[in-house]
């Protein structure tokens, strides 16, 4: 039940037509995993949190560095050397104290990734590796969560909504992974994208709007264009092919 | 055939900034083949000196990727093409 101080935290979103107090009881209820804390993850999980989702699990194995202050908005240099999970903790807590933030040090393979996603509802990808990406679009299957995708590379940036069964996943969009590099980015770029991410997901919890399913969102900062490319499923998808029959 | 491309913004520079063309050709690689002729040097930036798309580069025909083989396969009348880079940062 949404007490009177959560009225008060949320009653500017709570107004919008269609959200009410049903929405915020909704958000409040839904545990989401985001996983990566660096640029996309600071930015999903801020407005997550101040959105008032009510458990948020936060998943990464690094710790701050100096390169990472750029984009990564959750730590600043009194953070360096420190777990990334224990300083996002800290600042997402101070931001909202109602959220249970739940935070896993540890990285994201095929043998825990399972473990690691027990009890969600939801996944944000925030990750920077397709390796990852596919282990969670790969649980993200078949667990049937929905699976947001983001990516960020320079100034640009993608996004996808990807709901099991019923869009097309991550390995019909990609089905092989690009080389890993070292890429430039700067930090408005995971901004933009992180906060698209966080906007279908409170959309999603809520059930207004219209998805970014079967919809690849491009987004250029240079030109400051949006670009959009409709996905199909690939019937052959080793990862989403046995969900074909009958969801769509 | 004719099929509608849409361009990168890394691409554009060869296009006049134009972010949609028009290619003819029955297969991804003719279509990039006419490109070519109408705007010299894309093909060079698409594909390396054995005539394969590098890897950084992903062409989506009608929203389904094209890859493997990706110049082999045949396009129809009114497809659309879309010519992206791998985007992976987080």
């Amino acid at each position: 039940m949404t007490t009177g101080e959560e009225l008060r935290r949320y009653e500017r979103q709570m107004i919008i037509e269609g959200f009410g107090r049903e929405g915020q009881e909704r958000l409040k209820q839904t545990r989401v995993v985001v996983a990566g804390a660096g640029g996309l993850g600071s930015v999903v999980s801020i407005y997550l949190t101040v959105a008032g989702v009510g458990k948020i699990r936060l998943i990464d194995h690094d710790r701050v560095e100096l390169g990472n202050l750029n984009r990564q908005i959750l730590y600043g240099n009194r953070d360096i050397g420190r777990r990334k999970v224990d300083s996002a903790k800290e600042k997402l807590e101070s931001l909202n104290p109602e959220v249970k933030v739940e935070i896993v040090s540890e990285a994201i393979l095929e043998d825990n990734a399972f473990e690691l996603v027990d009890d969600c509802d939801l996944i944000v990808d925030a990750m920077d590796n397709f390796t990852t990406r596919y282990i969670l679009n790969k649980v993200a299957i078949n667990r049937d969560i929905p699976f947001f995708h983001g990516a960020v590379r320079g100034f640009e940036g993608r996004a996808t909504t990807i709901i099991p069964g019923q869009t097309a996943c991550l390995k019909c969009l990609y089905t092989r992974a690009p080389q890993p590099e070292p890429a430039p980015v700067v930090g408005v770029a995971p901004a933009v994208i992180g906060s698209i991410q966080a906007t279908e997901v409170v959309k999603y919890i809520v059930g207004i709007g219209d998805l970014l399913t079967n919809r690849l969102l491009i987004y250029d900062g240079l030109s400051l264009e949006f670009m959009e490319m409709k996905l199909k499923r690939r019937p052959d998808c080793e990862e989403c092919q046995h969900l074909t029959e009958g969801r769509e | 055939m004719s099929v509608k491309v849409r361009l990168h913004p890394c691409l554009r520079n060869f296009s006049d900034g134009r972010q949609e063309v028009e290619a003819v050709g029955q297969t991804i690689g003719e279509c990039i083949d006419d490109l070519e002729s109408k705007f010299p040097g894309i093909r060079q930036q698409l594909c390396d000196d054995g005539c394969k798309l590098l890897t950084k580069y992903d062409i989506h025909i009608n929203g389904r990727s094209s890859y493997p083989e990706e110049l082999a396969k045949l396009v129809k009348a009114g497809d659309e093409l879309t010519i992206l880079t791998f985007v992976a940062e987080g």
